[in-house]
Formats: C-alpha cells, sequence, structure tokens
C-alpha cells in the first residue's frame, strides 16, 4: 500500500512547488513589502533587545540634571522633562507597543475566527445570535468602545489589550463568516460530509485551511490598528502606566514641551507612523499576493 | 470638632480648604511681583470698559458658595459674592461687609457692625438678617464649611446694622474662618428656597453672574457696587484645560489673562515682552500620604525610611520647574507661622536600616495613587518611584481619574498617595482635620494623642506667640512621623497681556477683577 501511494503522490508535490513558498516568493518581489518586513524585523529585534542595547537607567530614572537636552551624540534623541533619554525610550517603546499589539490581535483573531466559524458553518440560529452579537460590538467607534472597556476593566497596559481586543473581534468574525459561508458549499466539503467526517474534523481540516488568506492579510493591517488604539489609549492615560514607556504616552507628555523640547514629541510620533505604515503595506501586499486573482495575474507577468 | 461638613468626597474637595490668618496675624507675605503699574487703586471713571477675558484651567462644578469646594467655582464667586471681612494681598483682615469688630474681654463675644447702603444684585438691601440667614444654612445643613463654626455657639441681630457671634469657647481664627474666601459669602436671605444657587449667584460683588455655559461663564459690572464700579464692562471666563493651549490663547490675544501657564514655560516667559507674567509664593503645599491603617505603612520607622529615600529637591524640581519651594513642613516660608524644621535629608543607606528594620520583605509593594488632573503628580511620582527604588521600596504608580482617585482616598483603598493643599492661611486649616486622630481631612488614618492634644490646645489659644509655640512643635511631631511627607510649595503663577492693569496676584490665590483696566 505504502509502495502504491509513493508512486502516486511525488509527482502531485513536485508540480506544484509549497503555496506558502510561492507567496513568499510572490511577495520578495515586492520592494514596498521587503523594506515593510526589514523595518519590522528591526523592530522586533528592538523590542526583545531593548534593555540589553540601552541601560536600564536610560529607560526609567529620572536625571533632572540632564532634563531636555536637545539631540547630541550622547542622547541621539535628546532628553525628555525627567532627563530621561529619548532614543532609549522609543526603543523600549517598541516593545510595549508590539506587545500590546500582539496580543490584542491574538485575543481578537482567536475569539474572531472561533465566532466566524461556528457562525458560517453551522449558520441558522447560531449564526443568528452570534453575529448579531458581533453587530453590537461593531456598531461602537472603535475607541470609544476601548475606553468604556478601559472604564470597566480599570487603565493598565494589560487591560487595553483586552479592551483592544475586543474591540477588533467582530471584525474577524465577520472576514471568517463570509469566507466559510461559500467554502462550506465546495465539494470537498460535501465529500468530507458524506465521507462520514464530524463536524469538528470539517471545520478544522478543510474549512479553516481554507478561510486563512484573508484573515492573514485582516491580521497584518490590525497589527496597525492595534498599535495605534494602544498609542490613542496611552495618550489619554488609559493605556500603559508610567513610567513604562509607551509612545502614545511620550507624545502626549511631549505635547505640552513642544516649543522648549520639539524632540519629546517628534521622535515617539515618528516611531508610531513607521510602524504602522510597515504593517499597512505588509497588509496591502499581503492582500495582492493571496487574493487568487491578482495571484494569477502576477505569476503570469513574473514567468 | 462636633460639627463636621458632611460633603466628603465631593469633587476637589482636597483642592481647596481655603482658611485665612486672623487679623493682624500675618505679617509676612512676600511682596506682589507685578510688573508695571501695580496696586489697586480701581478705576473710578469706568471710561474704559471693554469685557476681560479670562481662562481657567476647570469648570466650576457648581456656583453655590457654601456648597462647592472647587478652586474653580471659587475664581468666578470671587468676583460676585462679598464676605463680612476679607483678606488683604498680605493675608491681613480688612472691612468688607463688616465695617469694623470688637471683641469682648473674654474673646467669646464677638460684634461685627454692617456696612450701610449695600444691596444684592436682586436688587433687596443687605442688613444682618441677611448674615445670620447665611450662616444658619452652613451650620444648620452641615455644609462644607460648618466646621468653620465649630466654636460657635450663636448668631444673633440685635439690629439690621448688626450682628453678633458668640462662642464657646475663644476662636483667634474667627475672622479667617468667616472671610478667609469665598466659602463663607453672604447670600440674601432665603436665597436658596428663592434661586437655583447651584446654577445662578446673587451676591453683594462687583459683578453680577449673567450666563453659564459649557464653554464658560459671563459677569457683568454691578453698577449699584458698594464700592467702586469696576471699570471693565465685565468678565468672560473661559475654560482652557490644557495649558499650552491657554498660553497660545494669550499669545494671539484671544484672552486677556490665565492662570493656567505650563510651569516649564515659567523661565522663557519672564523675557517674552508678549505675556506678562505674575509669580510669588503661594501658601498650598504638596504632599505623599502613607496609608497607615495597612502594615508596613502603619510603621513609623518604614515611613521615616521612606522620608530618608526621597531626594525632594528633585521631585520639586522635575514637578515645577523651579517655580516651588522645598519644605518638609506645611506652612510656607513667607508666612508668620512658618517653622524653620527638616529633619529629613535624602539618605539612601539610612533609609535602607528604616526600611528593613521595620520588619516588612523587601522589596516592599508601595502603590502611589495619582491624578492626571494634577499633571504635577505624575511627575514628580516618577521621581519617587526612582528614589525609592533604591531604598527597597517598588512603587507602582497608579493613574486615576480624579473622581475615582477622590473615592478611593476616602474609603482608604490605597497605599500612597500623593496630592496637595490649597489656599491655606492659618495654621489651623494647615493642620487640623488633616491630623487629628478624628479629622474629617484625615484619609491617611495617622493618629497621635499628642498631636491632637496640641492642635486643640492651638486652636483656642488667642496669644499668638504661645499659639505659634503650639503649632510649632505639633508641626514637628507631624514631620517627625511622617503623617504627611510633605514635599513643597508652589509658586502662583498668572499670566496676562501687556497693558493690563490693576490685577494682583495673590498668595491665597483669590482673583479679583473689581479694578482691572484692560489694554487700550
Amino acid at each position: 500500500m505504502s509502495i502504491e501511494e509513493s508512486a502516486e503522490t511525488p509527482p502531485v508535490t513536485r508540480q506544484h512547488r509549497p503555496r506558502w513558498l510561492e507567496t513568499l516568493t510572490l511577495l520578495a518581489r515586492n520592494p514596498l513589502a521587503i523594506a515593510a518586513v526589514v523595518v519590522l524585523a528591526g523592530l522586533v529585534f528592538a523590542a526583545l533587545l531593548a534593555e540589553s542595547i540601552v541601560p536600564r537607567d536610560d529607560i526609567f530614572t529620572p536625571d533632572i540634571a540632564n532634563r531636555l537636552q536637545a539631540p547630541s551624540g550622547e542622547h541621539w534623541f535628546g532628553t525628555d522633562e525627567l532627563g530621561r533619554d529619548v532614543f532609549a525610550r522609543v526603543l523600549a517603546g517598541a516593545e510595549v507597543s508590539l506587545r500590546v499589539g500582539a496580543v490584542a490581535v491574538g485575543i481578537s483573531l482567536t475569539a474572531g475566527v472561533v465566532v466566524g466559524l461556528l457562525a458560517g458553518y453551522f449558520g441558522r440560529w447560531v449564526d443568528d445570535t452570534l453575529m448579531r452579537v458581533m453587530d453590537v460590538l461593531f456598531a461602537f467607534p472603535a475607541l470609544l468602545m476601548a475606553i468604556a472597556v478601559l472604564a470597566i476593566l480599570g487603565a493598565g497596559s494589560t487591560n487595553a489589550m483586552i479592551a483592544i481586543g475586543i474591540v477588533y473581534t467582530p471584525i474577524f468574525a465577520r472576514i471568517t463568516r463570509a469566507s466559510v459561508l461559500s467554502v462550506r458549499e465546495e465539494v470537498y466539503v460535501r465529500a468530507a460530509r458524506s465521507a462520514g467526517a464530524g463536524n469538528v474534523r470539517i471545520i478544522v481540516r478543510h474549512v479553516l485551511p481554507n478561510v486563512t488568506a484573508p484573515i492573514i492579510v485582516q491580521t497584518s493591517i490590525s497589527l496597525a490598528f492595534a498599535i495605534l488604539s494602544e498609542a490613542a489609549l496611552s495618550f489619554v492615560g488609559l493605556g500603559t502606566q508610567p513610567p513604562d514607556p509607551s509612545w502614545g504616552r511620550m507624545l502626549s507628555e511631549g505635547r505640552g514641551f513642544i516649543e522648549q523640547a520639539w524632540w519629546m514629541a517628534v521622535f515617539p510620533g515618528a516611531a508610531i507612523f513607521v510602524t504602522v505604515l510597515a504593517f499597512n503595506v505588509l497588509g496591502d501586499a499581503l492582500r495582492d499576493v493571496l487574493d487568487p486573482r491578482q495571484r494569477s495575474a502576477m505569476k503570469g507577468v513574473g514567468a | 470638632m462636633a460639627r463636621t461638613g458632611r460633603q466628603r468626597g465631593g469633587r476637589g474637595l482636597a483642592a481647596v480648604l481655603a482658611v485665612a490668618v486672623l487679623a493682624g496675624a500675618c505679617s509676612g507675605g512676600e511682596d506682589v511681583d507685578v510688573d508695571g503699574e501695580g496696586g489697586g487703586d480701581g478705576g473710578e471713571g469706568g471710561s474704559a470698559g471693554g469685557t476681560l477675558i479670562a481662562a481657567i484651567s476647570a469648570e466650576p462644578d457648581q456656583f453655590d458658595p457654601h456648597k462647592t469646594q472647587a478652586y474653580a467655582s471659587f475664581q468666578v464667586l470671587e468676583n460676585v459674592y462679598d464676605t463680612l471681612v476679607v483678606p488683604d494681598a498680605e493675608g491681613e483682615f480688612q472691612p468688607s461687609l463688616a465695617t469694623e469688630w470688637t471683641t469682648s474681654d473674654d474673646g467669646l463675644t464677638w460684634t461685627f457692625t454692617l456696612r450701610e447702603g449695600v444691596t444684592f444684585h436682586d436688587g433687596s438691601e443687605f442688613d444682618s438678617a441677611d448674615v445670620v440667614y447665611s450662616y444658619n444654612r452652613i451650620i444648620d445643613e452641615q455644609l462644607a464649611n460648618a466646621f468653620r463654626f465649630a466654636s460657635v455657639a450663636d448668631v444673633q441681630a440685635p439690629d439690621p446694622q448688626t450682628v453678633v457671634i458668640t462662642l464657646s469657647e475663644p476662636t483667634p481664627a474667627l475672622l479667617s474662618n468667616i472671610g478667609g474666601f469665598k466659602g463663607m459669602s453672604i447670600i440674601p436671605e432665603g436665597a436658596a428656597d428663592e434661586y437655583d444657587l447651584a446654577t445662578e449667584a446673587v451676591g453683594t460683588g462687583p459683578f453680577t453672574f449673567e450666563s453659564s455655559a459649557a464653554g464658560g461663564v459671563t459677569l457683568a459690572a454691578y453698577d449699584d457696587y458698594w464700592g467702586d464700579a469696576p471699570s471693565i464692562d465685565g468678565v468672560e471666563f473661559q475654560y482652557i484645560s490644557e495649558p499650552t493651549a491657554a498660553l497660545t490663547a494669550l499669545r494671539s490675544g484671544d484672552v486677556h489673562w490665565t492662570d493656567n501657564v505650563p510651569p516649564q514655560d515659567v523661565e522663557s516667559l519672564a523675557d517674552d515682552d508678549q505675556v506678562e507674567l505674575g509669580t510669588t509664593p503661594s501658601v498650598d503645599y504638596w504632599y505623599m500620604a502613607m496609608n497607615q491603617a495597612k502594615p508596613p505603612f502603619d510603621n513609623r520607622d518604614f515611613r521615616r525610611g521612606v522620608a530618608f529615600g526621597i531626594d525632594r529637591a528633585a521631585v520639586t524640581e522635575a514637578a515645577k520647574f523651579g517655580a516651588a519651594t522645598v519644605n518638609q513642613t506645611a506652612i510656607p516660608e513667607q508666612s508668620f507661622w512658618y517653622h524653620e524644621y527638616a529633619p529629613f535629608e535624602h539618605d539612601p543607606a539610612q533609609a535602607t536600616d528604616l526600611i528593613e528594620s521595620a520588619g516588612a520583605a523587601t522589596p516592599v509593594q508601595m502603590g502611589l495613587m495619582v491624578t492626571d488632573e494634577y499633571p504635577e503628580t505624575i511627575q514628580a511620582a516618577q521621581v519617587i518611584q526612582a528614589n525609592l527604588a533604591e531604598v527597597g521600596v517598588e512603587v507602582n504608580i497608579e493613574q486615576e481619574d480624579f473622581g475615582t482617585w477622590l473615592d478611593r482616598q476616602s474609603q482608604g483603598d490605597y497605599d500612597a498617595f500623593m496630592l496637595g493643599w490649597l489656599g491655606n492661611l492659618d495654621p489651623f486649616g494647615f493642620y487640623h482635620a488633616q491630623h487629628v486622630c478624628e479629622g474629617t481631612s484625615n484619609f491617611h488614618s495617622y493618629c497621635n494623642p499628642e498631636v491632637d492634644d496640641l492642635l486643640g490646645q492651638a486652636a483656642t489659644e488667642t496669644d499668638r506667640d504661645a499659639r505659634k509655640a503650639l503649632y510649632d512643635q505639633a508641626a514637628e511631631l507631624i514631620a517627625d512621623d511622617v503623617s504627611y511627607l510633605y514635599l513643597y510649595n508652589p509658586d502662583v503663577v498668572q499670566a496676562w497681556a501687556p497693558g493690563l492693569e490693576g490685577y494682583e496676584v495673590r498668595a491665597d490665590k483669590a482673583i479679583n477683577f473689581e479694578s482691572v483696566r484692560l489694554p487700550e
């Protein structure tokens, strides 16, 4: 049996290179996407290593004698109103932003995809119930909703992750459900069902793998939104608490010093801008290569 | 202190506790720094006219002078209401609605002669019945300032121009209690039933209350004012919470005056000819308090360790950019009641010893509650956090909105907090309610019977020097026990358009536009 099969299977895999590899190859042809990936890799690197690159004291310990110093060789981005190094804090802020972004999107991704799969696959009352709940969540402006959640849970970066996670759940639920609705009618799903596969097996093995493309794109874009939301919440004092460096909070603190120390607001602001732009560009590029129609066009051009 | 306000927990209660010195008690009072023509020779002519636009940082919670405790409300009410006596810029009491007063030999009977020809803004005549009504309203309804009448046995009006206050014990602070700030204003008899005082105001002051909207309050000059009528036509208060925005509005000429000046701009504004800057040391103080109902903060050695661990100079500089004076007691240097006492210096080694000897496992976790209503608390807290990290205390900064902050404070749901008390003049206001065991503002559960005893004696001691000696002793005990960990006295900083005349910056932060003339 194994001999028979091995004779038959290899040609199939050789004919088509693995899909993910093909996706990466296509992605690599887009210079913007490469730039975005490089920027994001740098940020992840900064986030993971911030505390070993710059001394912890530079990030946290006030040094009043050296407050509001302009950018110089010693302090690349200058110092803030308590004399802390702005470069060190921007670097350390990457960790806060990416962690909040990743955990928040992780929450909304998990919750949203589960809800979308169940609603789309089972339809009827399951669909109605779950999606109406999602509609209610979706009806609130995202930031107001997050502020309301934080008003209940209390301020802090952990609660900010939860709040942002809740706010972006409906988007994932809707996108997943929409794809599931078409996939569940596919022949291979019916075939699996007539072969006796259970619902769980069908959802996990046959439906989920075929709805991932839009979810991946949405994940990248949501990361951008989540980081922006964290910055906004920290700006109004509900997110990351002092003295932890958060770009939003640094921006808010820097606002009062814009005449004396432009660097306090400009550098964290630039960090937010670059990060959000990178995630958006990557999301766009991913959409281009994951969309089947775009993809065949790109392959045609490339070949 | 049998009578205490039941209005505790209200917004801004910690923001304002204005008590003033008794007559002639305060010789201190740094000279007021007013550029150009200072002083208050009021505009008699009334020809200049125009409406003064003033930017204040917060919106008044209400306009009932007997109920509000918010500084923003008093900024407006200062110009609308009068009290029997009024502190001058040096903190000495001068006649206002009362023209003169006498005290009986035993100090228990005070007789006030009232000014004639005074009318309220609704046209009614002012007489002694209005005074009795106003004071009894505060006492009977147990309003926010009822504690200031704790020693008042009776208020009588033998004739329309005379009010007699009978005391149960000598009260040297009586004038400051009835005239220290506009919380003790005189309202017309029956006004509480006739008007909605929370949204209207009927006083005897130089300006009438015209309207209040979401963006601000409008006042108009009162032509029948008993003093010199204002030379300006009116005052418009605008609420601008963002200091940089207020300063920009002043620079661009949109407003004439603001007290919402970012501390970091003070230095540069001194040389700025687009703006006149007025500063004077204030009678406010800022402090940190630890919750003594909770271990290890109930341990005196632990608190003393914290006091040695904090670098007050750095905290002060971080919070106020030089516009403040470090102090280890409440009362500022300029006051007669100032007592030079500074037992703590920044000494991490001694701090560590004391904290370890207190027996708690280090690092000790300590939540420090701050509020963005007062951004200086957030900046100061970060310095305190770094200081205490060196001596085995891990500070977690808890930033709350002020409403939540006040709730947690009154419920004792905190480890430590930082805030200030504003506008005190008499030591009674500085120390009593905060540090006696059952004090109405003793939210940190401090209790030292010896302090109670000293403060109790001081409240009734009529000899000024003897009274000061009692307060000095109490202040030392309070500082030694670290009931409050005093940090600094900030400066009053206000700014106005060049050419605005007749305004003076005051240590008690009373804002009076009565004799102001607008620039051409």
